[in-house]
């Protein structure tokens, strides 16, 4: 049974770490797709009311005057709703200049409280004849209207409440087509003004803000989209300000373009918005201006020309704390709501909407699937640096994309979102790329330990064969301490910590000396093991037999006995007379020793008697030469450690040898042994030795020199 | 791989051995020549390593050829060298090798003497 850790690591990494990324980057895909429904369409929002912070409509020219009943205006003329003829003589003012047209931001729904009927209902005591001088109000308002391009509000309703009214004009000559209907925004009933009001206008525009607006909580009271047309009981009504452009253009024809998935843009005569599928406008907001706000109790004072209206679009509506209604725009501004009538007017002028089509949805989840499959093709083969490098410049790439094409062409391209989307997916490839890592960094650190450990342990048991191999060793100095015959200096340094040279000193009796040197082919610890057993029988040997050539013939034998490796030694071996001086020699296959006497330089000769290597030919007939030593002549045994010891270029060779020894002729042994070594190693200038190095050096004092 | 072309003449296989022949690449030349010591044993054309482009060799490389020698003998095959530079010719004599492998001053000779 694993552990359930181990469970979820190895669901994560299934499929070599790329299955779980993929099965995320497809619940991105859906999310995106849904994204109304999920939290993150409060950052989607966020980041397009970002764009237009970044970059708000421009306002160059105000084409809109707004006279607002405001505060003043209520403090002047009192409470509201004013007497109908009141608003009558603030329509005359307007109209006085010559506006494109005028729209009117409020319903008169009900009959004026002022009316001579309402009058006679409430004071009964009223004389008709008082009564019949009344003008009545509602009518003054109708005769105001009459004759001028002006359009009065209606507001639909979904249900049809009580009192509710079918608005008179609806569009002439509109014909959305049954495929678009189902899109727009269907009002069951409606509140529109008194049919004698609105027949005087030229025409009607709803002021509903987008329907659901409401109930959609998630857009947080921040009006973005305004809708453009909608119907009510199956006639078609465009929105008021929409709907005043038109009367300003004479009344004609309303035309919309359309896709499979709906509306895609309203026309007015040569004006046109790009609209969403259900026909609303997505706002490009500018920022707010009370420039153009006039109150209207100095517009009925006449504090202005009248020409101030000429060629102007005129909006009547609220602008008082007590009666407005405020929105909240995507420039964070609080706007009052006949502030967006002013604004739809300006974005229709000049054609300016934001623009999210329908295939916009589909570019994001298109892009959103191929950045996540590029990460999941990518980040495990990439370095950790570069994988978050390469994350961190698709998220930018994304982000600035939607900037560029909102400062483009104010596209709405969701970047951001996709990049919340192919986080998880990054996270996750990410964290197995490290899991991995981390794994084989483990691994190897574990390795390195374990080889560590190894080579500390060889290293111990190499230092421990070396400290027995050079106790092998005899010191001559120690060995040969009160000898006044003769003197014997040696020096043995193995190439590695091991070596196969050696050198061997031992009297046989207080006669006789023998000396020996010994090289055994290769190097290392297989040459070490062998030299071990060489120096031990050629110490054994020589002490039992005393012809040195039979000796020898034995050695090789022993030696040949059970060498499974072929491993041969070369060896030079010489048994001195200390009293007579004379000296004999056997030699298998080793230089032949240098021999210094009086000054003079010369080799010992080997050539009528030295043989092959022990062990090459595993029966040579060895046989032992002979030679008369003189007091004080001196011999140097070497190994090619000395002669074959190279810089790189040459070797060091005989001819230095020998010149260094007549450097130091006079010189003490042991002096001369280090002497000579000095000068081997300042040769090889740094490089590692290739061979056991080995020097045994030996003077005859004389027969005399005991009895000194 | 050490590279060792051969070529026969006058019924003797001659190998071309060249470069350094020491503790590193001796591993190297034993391996390149065991394939050639199959064929050299009784009623097959002699072996005879060709060393003139040999600058040099160590105990290790006398080791191999001692080897070679051996494993000739023991199939009755004949297994020579030829033409050694000076520098290895001196290797040569003082380890008295010229006892163990038989050394001809060059390859014709050799051939004349093994050839017939």
């Amino acid at each position: 049974m694993r552990h359930p850790a181990g469970l979820l690591l190895a669901a994560i990494q299934a499929g070599r770490g790329r299955a779980f990324p993929l099965l995320l980057l497809t619940v991105g895909a859906l999310v995106l797709n849904g994204i109304d429904r999920t939290p993150l369409l409060n950052v989607r929002e966020a980041l397009f009311d970002q764009y237009q912070r970044q970059m708000p409509r421009a306002r160059t020219n105000e084409p809109v005057i707004v006279v607002g009943i405001d505060s003043q205006s209520l403090v002047k003329h009192g409470q509201w709703p004013w007497s109908r003829d009141l608003v009558a003589q603030l329509v005359r003012k307007v109209h006085a200049g010559k506006p494109l047209a005028l729209g009117i931001d409020i319903v008169f729904a009900e009959r004026d409280r002022y009316s001579p009927e309402v009058l006679s209902a409430r004071i009964p005591d009223l004389p008709p004849d008082v009564l019949a001088a009344l003008p009545d109000p509602d009518r003054e308002l109708a005769s105001a209207l009459r004759d001028h391009p002006t359009a009065l509000a209606v507001v639909g309703l979904s249900k049809a409440l009580p009192g509710s009214t079918q608005p008179a004009r609806p569009l002439p000559e509109f014909n959305p087509g049954t495929g678009l209907d189902q899109h727009l925004p269907q009002y069951a009933g409606a509140l529109a003004s008194r049919p004698l009001i609105e027949k005087s206008a030229a025409g009607e525009g709803l002021i509903n803000a987008s329907p659901g607006l409401l109930q959609a909580n998630s857009e947080r009271g921040v009006l973005r989209h305004v809708p453009t047309v909608g119907s009510i009981n199956q006639l078609p009504f465009l929105s008021l300000p929409l709907e005043m452009v038109r009367l300003a253009l004479g009344g004609g024809a309303v035309v919309t373009e359309s896709g499979a998935q709906g509306m895609t843009a309203i026309r007015i005569g040569d004006y046109r918005l790009p609209t969403q599928a259900n026909g609303e406008v997505l706002l490009h907001f500018g920022r707010a201006s009370s420039n153009y706000y006039l109150s209207a109790a100095d517009v009925l004072a006449g504090v202005h020309p009248p020409q101030i209206f000429d060629d102007r679009f005129v909006i009547i509506g609220f602008n008082s704390t007590g009666l407005q209604d405020r929105i909240i725009t995507p420039l964070g501004e609080s706007l009052p709501g006949i502030d967006i009538h002013a604004q739809v007017i300006e974005s229709l002028l000049s054609g300016q909407a934001l623009q999210r089509p329908v295939w916009m949805a589909h570019l994001e989840t298109a892009t959103l699937l191929l950045g996540g499959l590029l990460l999941i093709a990518t980040i495990p083969v990439l370095r950790p640096r570069y994988a978050v490098i390469s994350f961190t410049a698709l998220g930018l790439l994304l982000i600035a994309g939607g900037y560029l094409a909102f400062f483009g062409g104010r596209w709405l391209f969701d970047g951001v979102s996709q990049v919340l989307l192919l986080a998880p997916v990054f996270i996750l490839l990410l964290g197995n790329t490290l899991v991995v890592a981390d794994g084989r960094r483990r691994d190897a650190e574990l390795q390195l330990q374990r080889s560590r450990e190894d080579a500390a342990r060889v290293a111990g048991e190499l230092d421990a064969a070396r400290r027995i191999q050079m106790g092998l060793l005899p010191d001559p100095a120690t060995v040969f301490a009160d000898e006044r015959r003769f003197s014997i200096a040696a020096l043995l340094e193995p190439a590695a910590a091991v070596g196969g040279d050696y050198y061997d000193c031992f009297r046989l009796d207080d006669q006789r000396l023998c000396v020996a040197i010994g090289d055994v082919s290769g190097k290392g610890v297989p040459a070490s093991l062998f030299m071990a057993i060489s120096k031990t029988l050629t110490g054994v040997l020589m002490r039992r037999q005393a012809d040195l050539g039979l000796a020898v013939r034995e050695l090789e034998c022993e030696l040949n006995r059970e060498n499974a490796e072929y491993l041969f030694v070369t060896a030079f071996i010489a048994v001195l007379d200390l009293t007579s001086g004379d000296m004999e020699y056997a030699c298998a296959g080793h230089d032949a020793p240098i021999l210094q006497r009086a000054g003079q330089l010369s080799r010992v000769d080997t050539s009528a008697i030295a043989g092959p290597p022990l062990c090459a030919a595993g029966d040579y007939p060895y046989l032992a030469g002979r030679m008369q030593l003189l007091p004080g002549d001196r011999i140097c045994l070497f190994t090619d450690g000395v002669t074959e010891a190279g810089n790189g270029l040459e070797m060091f060779g005989l001819g230095r040898l020998q010149s260094a020894i007549e450097d130091c002729a006079e010189a003490e042994l042991q002096i001369t042994a280090t002497t000579l070594r000095d000068a081997v190693r300042r040769f090889e200038a740094g490089q590692p030795p290739a061979d056991d190095l080995t020097l045994l050096l030996m003077q005859w004092h004389g027969p005399a020199a005991s009895e000194r | 791989m050490m590279n060792l072309p051969t070529r026969e003449q006058a019924g003797v296989l001659i190998v071309s051995v060249s470069g350094r022949i020491d503790h590193i690449t001796s591993e190297e030349f034993t391996k390149a020549l065991d394939p050639l010591l199959d064929r050299c044993a009784q009623g097959h054309p002699s072996v005879l390593l060709d060393f003139s482009g040999v600058d040099y060799i160590s105990s290790a490389g006398l080791r191999v050829l001692m080897m070679a020698s051996r494993r000739a003998k023991g199939q009755k095959g004949v297994f020579a060298i030829a033409a050694l530079q000076p520098l290895v010719q001196e290797v040569f004599a003082i380890s008295r090798f010229n006892l163990i492998v038989p050394c001809y001053v060059s390859v014709e000779t050799a051939c004349k003497v093994l050839g017939s």
